[in-house]
């Protein structure tokens, strides 16, 4: 192989900022779920107790290593941008996942916005091409931005003829 | 709650291109006949039909009402007959008037709801759209623009079949409602449901001469790209689950014999003159050696015969034609017939698919890439999409070349290897089982040896009261605890082994027109993707990925499984592909960068 490889870019727009405090408090209310289940035999049983303790505070420990490092770490990798000609996106932590689609197999474009999400002021535009593989989803914008994402896109696929697939 | 805009309502837009519409209250067409535009409209494009009222509305055949009848009656019927006749035996002469009245009330009702069903639902075919409008408290309307039909199946099982009836299923390409892409009517005549099939993927204004001289062309210009050869049906057993199958119908009678508490065996052979189970299984220790290779010998055939008579069942009279418009059509079936059309436009490719065991003796199958044959999920999709049974891979190859119309077959392709990087991934993952294997026999191993003859048994217990010979607890004992390194070396060679297979599976390249990918190891698929069809792309890392600088690259499409992956490739080396592959697509949102940094993937990547 040549010393010159392909690599993709970071797409141009990162997604607003209050989307850390928004992945850290659902991750908090997932660490707290978690850590409660071992918690009631815990209370309620005497002789297995130690045990739910250790299983409880191992649980509590990890979800709150990855509350701290996981919403700094996305906010490093989730990006959007979208061109005359395709939607690109990447998004994950540890798994990382970027996404492609053109303009013209857009078939539908939603945004929406979960309670937690609007709490934040925040808000999700979801992409659909007619393939199997899963909408592509840019979360975590700003309500205003991602209403004026979705208008955008809305009017740039409507403009391309054909039935997307 | 800070926000100003706390209070709007979600959004939700839809792109331009509306899919398949479905309206809970059907618009005017509900009263039927009295809309003379839709009538008028419809009267020139449906043929002989258009005299009816409801201006070209069709109903199912009156006769399904009786095909579905009749088979509940078959099953209820002897039941019931069964059931007085226990009653009488058992001194409850008034009870045992209840069954049969109670049966025939009950197919009765059955029979009367399944006729408002039938009455409610009615569809008809114009010159743009498929309609149907189906439900009795919960009308429903669907509509279907024509040129969204992909797929239309026609099928009939043996009891539809006996009514000249058939159920059509038409793929659209586009979800309707649950469970994939599909609309079913259920049941139409025969003649109805082949009418249907050639309406519908027939395009443009011309369906009202089609039944003259139209369809005369259409068989004239019929090619015939396959015939069931009867020598391929020895290529149905060679599956990795015939060995399981005979398992499963020897425990079958295993679970029954124990159900019975042991009294099923000892029946038997007391009418027989058979031994019994102690000395049966007293007769197995001292012959091990002859008697587990014949146990194993029976298992096979078991599954053998199991396999063998599903494959005739399925491919029996197998054809695969190329009609005059380019539709693939496929006919198969004993018991069920069925008949699929695939128009040739939406047929985007074909995989060539070599299970480890169908690999080992030359044999592969193909499978269609198209739209519109989506099951709900992957396993129903795969199954829907079966082009071919298990034949010579040779002639696979011909048939997936001739399905795909090129004069250089795309599965000629030479496909480009993936970095040692994949192997050593694999490896990895072979040296995890290993160790676990190792794990779990010592701790067998360790358990074997201070096992009390009080543990042992327990076990032969536990063994009597499911196995009427119980073989397997007493040739563990008398085996040696070291014995239990046996199994384990057998997991690590066998893991190494798959791991090598897996890595030389994996391999991509290009065509002018199509992608070619290959991956797989316990099913090895070859599949071939036209580049138009590709609607995007999909590429994902894992933390391991990263640090070797590999990738999955995905391409995402409306077709088959919706996303065909190249598994572990080198980073800029599937760039570099999928870049060819669909030129401009990928190109804007690529960078070149040198030697080592390379790999590293994108800066974000911690």
């Amino acid at each position: 192989m040549s010393t010159d490889a392909l690599r993709l870019r970071p797409p141009n727009h990162r997604v607003d900022h209050r989307a850390i405090r928004w992945w850290t408090t659902q991750s908090l209310i997932v660490t707290v779920v978690l850590t409660a289940i071992p918690l009631v035999p815990a209370l309620l049983w005497e002789p297995v107790r130690p045990w739910f303790l250790l299983a409880a505070g191992i649980l509590a420990v990890v979800g709150l290593l990855v509350t701290v490092v996981m919403p700094r770490w996305r906010y490093r990798v989730h990006r959007w941008e979208i061109t005359d000609t395709a939607v690109y996106t990447s998004s994950g932590w540890l798994w990382q996942e970027w996404r492609v689609a053109p303009m013209s197999r857009i078939q539908t474009v939603d945004t929406a916005r979960g309670p937690l999400q609007r709490a934040f002021g925040l808000s999700s535009v979801t992409v659909t091409t007619a393939s199997a593989a899963g909408p592509i989803e840019i979360s975590g914008l700003d309500h205003v931005v991602a209403t004026e994402v979705a208008d955008q896109l809305t009017d740039s696929t409507e403009a391309v003829p054909g039935d997307a697939t | 709650m800070t926000s100003h805009d706390d209070h709007r309502p979600e959004e939700e837009r839809e792109a331009g291109t509306g899919p398949v519409d479905e309206i809970a209250d059907p618009p005017k067409v509900a009263n039927d006949g009295d809309d003379p535009n839709r009538g008028a409209h419809s009267r020139e494009v449906t043929d002989g039909s258009a005299d009816e009222p409801g201006g070209g509305w069709l109903g199912l055949s009156g006769l399904s009402v009786w095909a579905n009848t009749t088979v509940v009656a078959l099953f209820m019927v002897p039941s019931a007959i069964v059931g007085t006749i226990v009653l009488v035996v058992v001194g409850q002469p008034w009870w045992a008037l209840l069954p049969i009245p109670a049966t025939g009330a009950f197919i009765a009702l059955m029979t009367y709801i399944d006729m408002l069903r039938l009455r409610a639902i009615r569809y008809r075919v114009t010159a743009e759209r498929m309609e149907i409008r189906s439900g009795i408290i919960a009308k429903a309307y669907r509509s279907i623009p024509r040129e969204r039909v992909r797929s239309v199946d026609v099928a009939a099982p043996i009891y539809v079949r006996v009514f000249g009836l058939c159920t059509v299923t038409v793929g659209t390409g586009e979800k309707v409602g649950s469970g994939g892409d599909q609309l079913k009517l259920e049941f139409v005549t025969a003649e109805q449901g082949e009418r249907l099939r050639r309406e519908l993927l027939q395009r443009g204004p011309s369906t009202s001469t089609l039944a003259g001289e139209g369809e005369a062309r259409a068989r004239v210009e019929e090619s015939e790209l396959v015939r069931m050869d009867p020598r391929w049906f020895a290529y149905a057993p060679a599956t990795t689950a015939t060995f399981g199958i005979g398992f499963g119908v020897v425990a079958t009678l295993i679970g029954a014999n124990a159900q019975s508490g042991g009294r099923g065996w000892l029946w038997i052979s007391e009418q027989a003159g058979l031994p019994s189970a102690q000395e049966v299984s007293d007769f197995v220790m001292g012959r091990l050696a002859l008697i587990v290779p014949l146990a194993l010998l029976g298992l096979l055939l078991s599954g053998v015969v199991v396999l063998l008579v599903v494959a005739v069942e399925t491919w029996w009279d197998y054809r695969l034609t190329r009609e005059g418009d380019g539709t693939v059509r496929l006919r198969r079936g004993l018991l069920t017939s069925v008949s699929l059309s695939v128009e040739g436009r939406r047929l985007n490719g074909v995989v060539l698919r070599e299970p480890l065991v169908l690999r080992a003796v030359g044999g592969a199958s193909v499978q269609a890439v198209a739209t519109g044959l989506e099951g709900g999920d992957e396993k129903k999709t795969s199954a829907k999409s079966r082009l071919s049974p298990a034949m010579p891979r040779a002639r696979a190859r011909e048939l997936g070349t001739a399905l795909m119309r090129g004069r250089h077959s795309p599965l000629d392709v030479a496909l480009a290897r993936h970095p040692r990087a994949a192997l050593r991934r694999r490896f990895t993952r072979a040296g995890i089982v290993t160790l676990l294997g190792m794990v779990l026999a010592g701790l067998l191993g360790w358990l074997h040896m201070i096992a009390t003859e009080s543990w042992w048994e327990a076990a032969r217990v536990i063994e009597e009261n499911l196995v009427p010979i119980p073989v397997v607890v007493e040739g563990v004992q008398v085996t040696p605890s070291w014995g239990w390194a046996l199994p384990a070396l057998f997991v690590g060679v066998a893991a190494f082994w798959y791991a090598m297979g897996s890595y030389r599976g994996l391999g991509h390249g290009l065509h002018s027109d199509y992608l070619v990918l290959r991956h797989g190891m316990a099913i090895r698929d070859t599949v071939t993707l036209e580049k138009s069809a590709v609607i995007g792309w999909r590429i994902t890392r894992s933390p391991f990925q990263r640090r070797l600088g590999l990738a999955d690259v995905s391409a995402t499409t409306a077709a088959g499984a919706g996303m065909y992956t190249v598994a572990d490739v080198g980073l800029g080396q599937g760039l570099a592909w999928a870049d060819e592959a669909v030129p401009e697509l990928l190109a804007p949102f690529l960078e070149r960068v040198e030697g080592e940094e390379a790999t590293k993937g994108p800066s974000v990547s911690l």
